[in-house]
């Protein structure tokens, strides 16, 4: 497998199919004399921030801690948590078992209040 | 049957590309400044959106990604940012450009400021996202958009020579303003083919779920939206070019572009000159912020689409109407339309190669298109496109200061 090209960047779905975003970032763990192995992907965009500029990675973290929402984010899920790699990554875990969706939920609070929101 | 009613996609995009504000007044100010000399831009245009239109469609249908997706996945964040970031502000110039179109349009018809018209076409165009589903968005603006064939018979009842139209098909090198000339080629290029197009059709073929089966029906809806599209502009065009250029008119309002209208339409003129522009406008701003909701969704991995219940899909919604209400707050401060098309058509040449590469890789990878992928023609043309494209960029800076 080949982690740049299969995993990062790739969309993740829960066990029931429900989209929790992209592969932001990995967790690579090197133990002398071993070969190193993922030991977790990350989903979030302060995540995504830190591939691009540290700053950026920095100033999301900080966006999200004046909102609240800066528990458990970004979402760090175990390796073996990875049901199957194809073309998505399916978890054994649910969406709620983690906080990639807190900011969705933030907003559902809002927009479920608008009139015709189906 | 429903499947062909998906030709309606191909309108919609082409209405975007070809019947909106910057591409209007390019066409207008190209044929009462040139004649029919740059019919063969339109030709030109016409190709390419066709071509990447089906590439994208294409794309969608067997790999079910879209354009943003399938980037993001095959190219990985740091190459996409560049493109994603230009889409994301070419996005908000040019719905803030058709938000005016849309308003000036009501303008014409009613007398009244247009800065005034602003906020309620804001309003509108999000009702219509908000309440809207895919299908009413796409066949509403696709019959609403037939008004603009008023271009189209407008260029017929002029009575053009056939001489004349197949001579524009030929590109020449004018015998004066050849800095204008070639910036006005450049703009009509960049002012039709833009990246949200692509994406906002690809999104599209997933919204009405094709799969491989619909290839074919890919193939008719890129081919013969983009040929409707163009069609207009090459109507808008010619009309120009014979009421408007023996007057020697320079069109720089949209006012003195209806006048293109008076001897076919007489007094109806200025009516059916601001419906098909304010219907065109209205339809390409829906587009776009669709687009931007799409773009962003799809890139960072939310849950998305017009047709899913809009509180499972709070940032999808929150993504368009905040592009919409930023794009309304600029056009609300003042501005000029013209100006700001200006802008985004340099920059959506600017950045054409970036968009068309990725093509090249994605259309010969069978990982995404299984065993479609492109042929010598699709990728000649894709090459081609690319070092155009690049050469436009080039370009595009000096002209806009030169010929602008």
């Amino acid at each position: 497998m080949d982690i740049v090209r299969d995993v990062l960047d790739t969309r993740v779905v829960d066990r029931n199919g429900r989209e929790m975003g992209r592969v932001d970032g990995i967790v690579v763990d090197c133990q002398p004399n071993q070969p190193c192995r993922l030991a977790a992907i990350v989903i979030g965009p302060a995540a995504l921030g830190d591939r691009l500029h540290p700053a950026l990675g920095q100033f999301v973290r900080r966006l999200e801690k004046r909102f609240g929402l800066d528990q458990n984010r970004p979402a760090q899920i175990e390796f073996a948590d990875v049901d199957e790699i194809e073309t998505k990554i399916r978890l054994r875990l649910t969406i709620s078992d983690t906080a990639v969706d807190a900011v969705e939920k933030r907003l559902r609070a809002w927009v479920g209040r608008l009139p015709g929101a189906r | 049957m429903r499947k062909l009613f998906n030709l309606t996609l191909g309108v919609v995009t082409s209405i975007g590309g070809f019947v909106e504000v910057g591409s209007i007044s390019t066409s207008a100010q190209a044929g009462a400044e040139f004649g029919f000399s740059l019919l063969w831009a339109v030709a030109v245009a016409t190709l390419f959106l066709a071509a990447l239109a089906e590439m994208a469609g294409r794309l969608a249908a067997v790999s079910k990604r879209s354009m943003a997706a399938a980037v993001r996945e095959r190219f990985g964040i740091h190459f996409q940012i560049i493109p994603l970031s230009a889409e994301l502000v070419i996005d908000t110039l040019l719905l803030t450009a058709e938000l005016g179109g849309v308003a000036i349009a009501i303008k014409m018809l009613t007398g009244i400021g247009f800065q005034w018209w602003i906020l309620p076409v804001g309003l509108v165009a999000w009702l219509v996202l908000w309440l809207g589903n895919f299908s009413v968005i796409e066949d509403g603006i696709g019959l609403l958009g037939m008004v603009t064939l008023s271009f189209v018979v407008a260029a017929w009842r002029l009575h053009p020579t056939a001489g004349q139209v197949v001579g524009g098909f030929v590109p020449t090198v004018p015998h004066h303003d050849i800095t204008r000339y070639a910036f006005m080629t450049v703009s009509i290029i960049g002012a039709t083919v833009s990246p949200y197009l692509l994406n906002f059709y690809s999104s599209g073929a997933i919204e009405e779920k094709w799969t491989e089966q619909d290839l074919w029906i890919n193939r008719l809806t890129a081919w013969f939206g983009m040929g409707f599209g163009s069609t207009v502009a090459m109507g808008c065009l010619v009309t120009a070019a014979i009421v408007l250029g023996p007057q020697h008119v320079k069109v720089e309002t949209y006012e003195q572009a209806a006048q293109m209208f008076v001897p076919v339409y007489g007094r109806w003129a200025v009516t059916l000159f601001a419906l098909s522009l304010g219907i065109g406008c209205f339809g390409a701003a829906v587009e776009i912020a669709l687009n931007a909701g799409y773009v962003l969704g799809q890139s960072l991995g939310w849950t998305w689409g017009i047709d899913k219940k809009r509180r499972d899909t709070s940032r999808f919604v929150a993504a368009f109407s905040l592009v919409l209400l930023l794009a309304v707050a600029i056009a609300s401060i003042g501005f000029d339309p013209l100006r700001v098309t200006l802008i985004s058509v340099a920059l959506t040449v600017v950045i054409m190669p970036l968009v068309v590469l990725p093509f090249l890789v994605l259309m010969n990878d069978e990982q995404y298109v299984g065993r479609h992928t492109s042929g010598p023609i699709g990728n000649g043309l894709l090459a081609t496109i690319t070092i155009l494209g690049a050469l436009m960029a080039m370009v595009v800076i000096p002209l806009e200061i030169l010929g602008g």
